[in-house]
């Protein structure tokens, strides 16, 4: 049995990350915030050197190493800076690096999302309300950070908890873990094409298979679900779908469709009615916006539905908790709603 | 090393030709996930600013991301990542309200400090 990395080895690196990281918070007096982060660096560091030595030698995930020394060195960093607008900012870097991640794990839509609506639009909203609510008092020096942001309260405590949780989250997590399985050439597999016929028909059409139906109508095809062998990656067309097939033949890519002999028997003779398997297309994938596109609308749309409502309540709270309260007098009020000529 | 430890430790599958992300194993994507998560619950702990408490709660929401993400990769499918948009959702809602609170509670005393509070403590 091999082992990806030495438990102990792996507690002795948490323990010290924990160390630096109570060292880099913010504290009264003596804030030796250089030596912490360089404590917390090391031993977080040394975790993922002991989690990469197995990996380094077979195939070093290098990308993955520094996106995730870049996340996680910009999370304290957040926690540790002094001033809220830089930490917002570390924390957009955080967000950068692991939308990397998620590229990484092939999640592409969800990357990009996370940027445009993290990154975009909830930490500018955190920006405008930090600018807002940390004006300088009125005689106070510019460019000292207030008392509460200078220090932080009970550093050590809040990082023994915190650390003790990640070494629990750590020991349950190495229970059996396997390696992530590399994607499928087809991307998110054939199964998901079966639930896009039109996908399915363009490619074939871009290769010229169908018959044109003149003008800007689409070949059509129906039944392509039914058509379609998930498990051998092909499709049967009959032959009124293919009569440009045989002027195509000579195109190579055309050819990989048909077998050897296959592609010689449409060449001698195609039959009407006759049907035919082809291969699908090399270039036919389903991306990753199909995948996420059919689970969250086929399979969660009650979900889809509720966020909406709940984003709407958001707002509308909002909207009320943010109003300036005015008092107005009876006199005001009814100047005010009196129609001014 | 004993087999309780070893229990604990992680099976590494001797693998042949595998793309360069056969290499990771889940563990690494969740190791990331649950040290920003700790990050998190330290500085929501530690820190005094209530804008940087709530920070910190956007951060543990961004761990919980990663490893959805990471489980989804895993079980090749899209839960997950379905999943991770309605965190987006909620963590879009919970920082419109708190920070509308922190708006209203700025008004109400000129301070971040959640100390400032303590009172509510009783």
């Amino acid at each position: 049995m091999e082992f990806v990395a030495n438990p102990i080895l792996l507690y002795v690196c948490v323990a010290l990350g924990g160390f630096g990281v109570a060292m880099t918070l913010p504290r009264p007096k003596l804030s030796p915030q250089v030596i912490g982060a360089l404590l917390a660096a090391v031993g977080l560091g040394g975790a993922f050197l002991a989690l990469g030595l197995k990996a380094g030698a077979e195939r070093p995930g290098f990308y993955f190493y520094v996106f995730a020394a870049i996340a996680l060195g910009s999370a304290v960093r957040v926690i540790s800076h002094p001033r809220p607008v830089y930490a917002a900012l570390y924390f957009i870097l955080t967000i950068l690096a692991s939308s990397a991640l998620y590229l990484m794990l092939g999640a592409e839509f969800m990357a990009f999302a996370l940027i445009i609506i993290y990154a975009g639009a909830i930490l500018i909203t955190y920006l405008f309300v930090i600018m807002l609510a940390e004006q300088t008092p009125e005689g106070a020096e510019v460019g000292v950070a207030s008392e509460y942001d200078r220090y932080s309260r009970e550093p050590g405590v809040a990082t023994v908890v915190g650390f003790v949780l990640l070494a629990l989250l750590t020991g349950m997590m190495a229970r059996g873990m396997k390696t992530i399985e590399p994607a499928s050439p087809r991307g998110e597999g054939i199964g998901l094409l079966a639930r896009m016929p039109k996908k399915v028909i363009e490619a074939y059409d871009r290769l010229g298979v169908l018959e044109p139906r003149g003008g800007f109508a689409r070949p059509e095809v129906s039944g392509v679900a039914s058509r379609l062998s998930t498990s051998a990656g092909t499709m049967s067309l009959t032959v009124a779908d293919v009569e440009k097939v045989r002027k195509n033949l000579d195109d190579p890519r055309v050819a990989a469709l048909f077998g050897e002999e296959m592609a010689a028997g449409v060449r001698a003779t195609v039959q009407s009615g006759q049907t035919l398997t082809l291969r699908l297309p090399g270039d036919l994938r389903a991306e990753n916006l199909d995948g996420v596109g059919f689970a969250l609308i086929a399979e969660h749309p009650m979900a889809l539905e509720l966020a909406g409502v709940i984003l709407l309540m958001a707002m509308l709270g909002a909207v009320v908790l943010a109003r300036k309260q005015i008092e107005m007098s009876e006199a005001e009020k009814a100047a005010a709603a009196r129609p001014s000529h | 090393m004993n087999t309780a430890l070893s229990n604990l430790c992680l099976a590494a599958t001797t693998s042949g030709d595998f793309a360069p992300i056969g290499a990771l194993t889940l563990y690494h994507f969740l190791f990331v996930s649950a040290a920003m998560f700790a990050v998190g619950v330290i500085g929501f702990v530690s820190r005094r600013n209530l804008i940087i408490m709530f920070l910190c709660t956007e951060m543990m929401f961004q761990a919980a991301g990663i490893a959805l993400i990471a489980f989804s990769r895993y079980h090749l499918n899209h839960t997950g990542e379905v999943f991770v948009i309605f965190v987006l959702t909620i963590a879009a809602a919970e920082a419109a309200l708190a920070l509308a609170l922190v708006v209203w509670t700025f008004r109400r005393k000129a301070t971040l400090d959640a100390a400032a509070w303590s009172e509510m403590a009783g």
